[in-house]
């Protein structure tokens, strides 16, 4: 018996200093080791997504030809709207190139798109993240916006090999400027994620508001992108004005919450944007990836 | 068996990953499924303590990974656990007090995982009681209620691997 408690003790004390080696430990040993378990998790999380998609596609191969050329029909009808707004686009290209010709003003594509899909979600009140089935073998790097459609999903916050974590909208790691819809002026706003104590939808939160900012009547505010900064581009839509602004302690300024633009929790697939060239804020987060 | 605690590990994992797919499901709620303490009971019963140990670190290292907690909080705490579990064997040798153990464990991990993540948050939070509370009963139920199907996996694997029932002096 004394023995055993005589090694526990000597557990206890060998645990006391390998605390203090932890701490004292260089990041880069803290790194590597959180690195290890990441790419020791990588190959369960692909098999998880991958079997998930399989589920999906013997779920719908499983429909009746009538459920399937019901909705072959109404594809049909959208494919069909859509090449009206293709064909609009087209003439807005045009017409855009024009423009460039004659000032002689030549934009770099700045971005480059990597679509991929979802492997698993992790939400707790101190992060709201997604996990996403590629990493830095498909070029993808932190800082990087990840966007659906024109909507903002969220920012790459830590690259792996094969997988990538994404802090949402809604997380408290979330920091990004915005225009109001109905603001003429275009005030810049700050919306940032706040840290979820509800079992309800996550939020944002917009601060900020100018005082005599009020509501387009009849809609919810759009809330939008400035493309200041270099991580976002301009006129992406990050969410909703959530019901009415309200006033801050201070009274300078005014608040309100931020509803995403989508339900982030039923994203099957997103895009990151992917900067062409490096900014100056991606290299500060290389140092600082896994908070 | 020196490897004993890698095999069980990799046996464990299954368990860890169905946490995540529930954590997955229960994503719009803020509610994380969380197992880790759970899974350290039945193994502390029977690994020396040292392997405990290894296998602790382990299982908090794999749930660190992928999220914003501090480095090595949990999986420290869940090594300091292991060495306390492992030197009290008798707190463990029938099935309540099992159950208790893992109740306890848990919910401590748990308590533990949520205050770091607070401490390195970098933005500032009211009101969170009522979501603490949930977490933490989450944990609890969840610890008390999966204890029993982990134990046997665990204790197969144990089996298998012809580990006798640790001694009371390790």
């Amino acid at each position: 018996m004394d023995q055993n408690r005589q090694g526990a003790r000597a557990s206890y004390v060998a645990l006391a200093v390998f605390v203090a080696l932890w701490i004292l430990a260089p990041s880069a040993v803290r790194r590597f080791n959180r690195e290890a378990f990441v790419e020791f998790q990588a190959p369960a999380l692909h098999l998880l997504g991958k079997s998930r998609d399989l589920a999906t596609f013997w779920e719908k191969k499983s429909r009746s030809v009538e459920e399937m050329a019901a909705a072959g029909r109404d594809l049909a009808r959208v494919n069909a709207a859509l090449e009206i707004q293709i064909n609009k686009f087209e003439d807005i290209r045009r017409e855009n190139v024009r423009l460039r010709e004659i000032t002689h003003y030549n934009v770099p594509a700045e971005y480059m798109s990597v679509v991929a899909r979802v492997a698993t979600r992790d939400s707790s009140s101190w992060w709201q993240r997604i996990v996403i089935r590629k990493g830095r073998n498909d070029g993808i790097r932190p800082g990087a916006p990840v966007v659906f459609g024109n909507t903002v999903v969220g920012r790459v916050t830590a690259v792996h090999l094969t997988t990538s974590e994404i802090d949402l909208v809604t997380s408290p790691g979330f920091r990004c400027t915005a225009y109001l819809e109905g603001d003429d002026q275009n005030h810049i706003v700050l919306v940032n994620g706040v840290a979820s104590n509800s079992l309800g939808t996550a939020k944002a939160r917009v601060s900020v508001i100018p005082r005599d900012y009020s509501i387009p009547a009849g809609q919810p505010a759009r809330v939008f992108t400035t493309g200041m900064g270099g991580v976002f581009p301009s006129r992406l839509i990050l969410g909703y004005l959530d019901g009415g602004t309200y006033a801050t302690q201070v009274g300078n300024f005014k608040e309100s919450l931020l509803v995403p633009s989508r339900d982030l929790y039923n994203l099957q697939e997103v895009s990151v944007l992917v900067p062409l060239h490096q900014n100056p804020g991606e290299a500060l987060m290389q140092g600082d990836q896994f908070q | 068996m020196g490897w004993a605690w890698l095999i069980l590990l990799l046996a464990t994992y299954p368990w860890l990953l169905g946490a995540d797919l529930a954590s997955d499901a229960l994503a719009s709620s803020s509610l994380i499924f969380f197992l880790s303490g759970t899974c350290l009971v039945a193994p502390c019963r029977r690994l020396k303590r040292w392997q405990a140990v290894l296998f602790a670190a382990c299982l908090g290292f794999l749930f660190e990974a992928r999220r914003p907690i501090p480095d090595g909080v949990l999986a420290l705490s869940l090594v300091a656990i292991a060495i306390f579990l492992s030197s009290n064997r008798q707190l463990l040798r029938n099935t309540p007090g099992m159950l208790r153990a893992a109740a306890v464990v848990n919910v401590s991990c748990c308590l533990i995982w949520f205050l770091a993540s607070s401490y390195g948050s970098p933005s500032p939070a009211t009101d969170l009681a009522g979501q603490l509370f949930l977490q933490l009963l989450l944990a609890g139920i969840v610890g008390t209620i999966g204890l029993l199907p982990i134990a046997l996996t665990q204790n197969a694997v144990l089996d298998r691997l012809s580990i006798p029932p640790a001694p009371d002096n390790p």
